[in-house]
């Protein structure tokens, strides 16, 4: 995981707003050194307006970036007031964007290993970003996304991976579409038979706190090595300065921790080694 | 134009300084920042010991404003000097050191460690940081305890020492001024207000600490009524603070008896905000015909 300063603050237009799936959007926002400069997992700072109500900038990942033409999208779940005004924008409206923030997963050197992403609900954002970047880096063939979510109709970005031409898995809590149960159950098959294989496996996952809980306690149980999380959080500045968007963090990786800091999900993640965090 | 002001023994190039807690220790904002445009930086409250900080959620958002229930989570003094003031040094820009404590013994020994460190201008002394159990707005919230912390700071350091107010209390004037008698060389004010809120549909605080420090344009009204009382009773320089998120925020500051301001949660509304009020203060000043921006300073008329 990296964190390299090259985060800008800049307006940017609106050129895209589409409601991929029931109350998820997806906007794509113009700004050439953010769609250069973003790396997987990285998020961007948004101020969705220009009054005192809502204060505070809006925390969204990057979702995908077209460098050629300096674009790059978020995705996100209406939930509250800074997603509710920023899907009511327009196309040609400008927001002013920090980013690109915090840290990337690191998508590893070895050409002969294994890449397992895991993502429930929207935590499909980035991981939609970081399947693009690791089927560049390592070929597609070598990723494999489990995709989760509660019914077939919230399923996001399917077509997107398949058109990636990784493999995709699916899972849902309902059993409406593909394997029927948690995309933790899932993850748990599918690294049994690439373990059995003897083929190293990175496992890479974002999506809600009980599922990236799940994600590293089966990473733990099945000794893979690399398991990288991306956190969600609130935050005031995002630019590590406010101290307020803290989980706790271990220096060392045994699995009772006593002497744990709080790290800043802002800049010390949002993507942290699962075996970093304490999970509660 | 003259810009340039002087908080004690401190000259600073402009009035805007950075208000501690929003700005690190200025290294961390540094490429979205020119550092050498600032007044002065002020850095995040700094105690003797390593602080863990409060369990969160430590902030939430509120009308015009934030709350924030940090603690005060800080590396402590030594690491402050090793690892951070090194880099501040690089820049023209006087560097202020929050301090914060449990026992006016603590306070002392950080100004004694800050006073021997080369490239700390002066110590602001936090007596009122509303989120710890022990120390802190509990010294700010009598006379007494402010008179103990400041006079112990003032003995221990011959840097310009500022007292940090705090408005939760009946009398803003009567902790001034007990923090002037016990040898401060100036003040600032405000510190956040106390307060609280609550997410109706889980029933629930929405701060682990329950109560938190209110900040942002929701608190300017008051952070001004108070610096315009403080003004008219010491003598001492006043470094005003509450709300400011552009550069007519400040002037309203120093009209009402400032003679420097600080930017706080404006900065995490733009990052680049301490800039654009010294841009600004100097704009209103070209528009207004003034010279030197020590003439705005109590400049308010009824």
């Amino acid at each position: 995981m990296s964190n390299d300063k090259n985060r800008i603050v800049a307006d940017c237009e609106i050129i895209g707003q589409i409601e991929v799936a029931p109350h998820i959007f997806r906007s794509v926002l113009v700004e050439p050194t953010i769609a250069k400069a973003a790396k997987p997992g990285q998020f961007v700072n948004v101020r969705v307006c220009d009054c005192y109500d809502p204060l505070l900038r809006r925390p969204f990942s990057v979702h995908a970036v077209d460098p050629e033409k300096g674009t790059f999208s978020l995705l996100y779940d209406v939930v509250g007031r800074g997603t509710k005004i920023l899907r009511d924008m327009h196309v040609g409206d400008k927001v002013s964007v920090v980013g690109p923030l915090g840290s990337s997963f690191d998508l590893g050197d070895d050409p002969n290993v294994h890449h397992m992403l895991v993502a429930g609900g929207c935590g499909t954002a980035p991981i939609h970003f970081l399947s693009d970047a690791l089927c560049h880096k390592h070929g597609c063939d070598r990723v494999t996304v489990l995709v989760g979510a509660k019914t077939g109709t919230a399923l996001l970005c399917q077509a997107e991976f398949v058109a990636h031409g990784v493999n995709v898995e699916v899972a849902t809590d309902d059993g409406s579409f593909g394997f029927n149960g948690l995309v933790t159950e899932l993850l748990d098959n599918c690294l049994k038979s690439t373990l059995s294989l003897g083929i190293n496996t990175r496992v890479y996952s974002c999506g809600p706190m009980p599922m990236m809980r799940e994600v590293a306690r089966v990473c733990r149980e099945r000794n893979v090595d690399s398991c990288q999380v991306s956190l969600e959080s609130a935050m005031a500045c995002g630019l590590g300065v406010c101290m307020g968007c803290v989980t706790k963090a271990c220096d060392h990786h045994e699995e009772s921790c006593e002497d744990w800091r709080y790290s800043r999900v802002c800049t010390d993640g949002p993507v942290f080694d699962a075996k970093e965090l304490v999970w509660e | 134009m003259n810009l340039s002001v002087e908080i004690g023994k401190i000259r600073m190039k402009n009035p805007v300084m950075t208000a501690s807690g929003t700005f690190g220790s200025g290294q961390e904002l540094s490429d979205l920042v020119d550092l050498n445009k600032l007044g002065a930086i002020v850095v995040k409250g700094t105690a003797l010991k390593p602080w863990k900080g409060n369990p969160y959620p430590r902030t939430a958002e509120t009308p015009a404003g934030m709350l924030n229930a940090i603690g005060l989570q800080n590396d402590g003094v030594d690491d402050f000097i090793e690892k951070k003031l090194p880099f501040s040094r690089n820049f023209d820009t006087p560097v202020i050191v929050n301090v914060v404590g449990q026992n006016v013994e603590d306070y002392a020994e950080v100004a004694r460690r800050l006073d021997a460190a080369e490239g700390v201008s002066g110590i602001e002394i936090n007596i009122s940081c509303p989120n710890v159990k022990e120390g802190c707005m509990a010294f700010g919230t009598t006379t007494r305890g402010t008179a103990e912390v400041v006079s112990a700071v003032r003995a221990a350091t011959s840097l310009t020492v500022i007292t940090k107010l705090s408005p939760n209390v009946t009398d803003v004037v009567e902790m001034a001024k007990a923090a002037v008698d016990a040898g401060t060389d100036a003040l600032s004010l405000i510190n956040t207000l106390l307060g609280t809120a609550i997410d109706p549909w889980k029933r629930k605080f929405k701060l682990a600490n329950i109560t938190g420090g209110l900040s942002g344009p929701a608190v300017k009204p008051v952070a001004l009524r108070m610096v315009w009382q403080v003004a008219q009773a010491v003598d001492v320089p006043i470094i005003g603070m509450g709300g400011i998120v552009n550069a007519l925020d400040a002037v309203e500051f120093l009209l009402a008896g400032a003679d420097a301001v600080a930017v706080g949660t404006g900065t995490f509304v733009n990052p680049a905000a301490t800039v654009a009020v010294v841009d600004g203060i100097a704009s209103y000043m070209e528009k207004m015909g003034i010279d030197d921006v020590r003439e705005l300073t109590g400049g308010v008329g009824s």
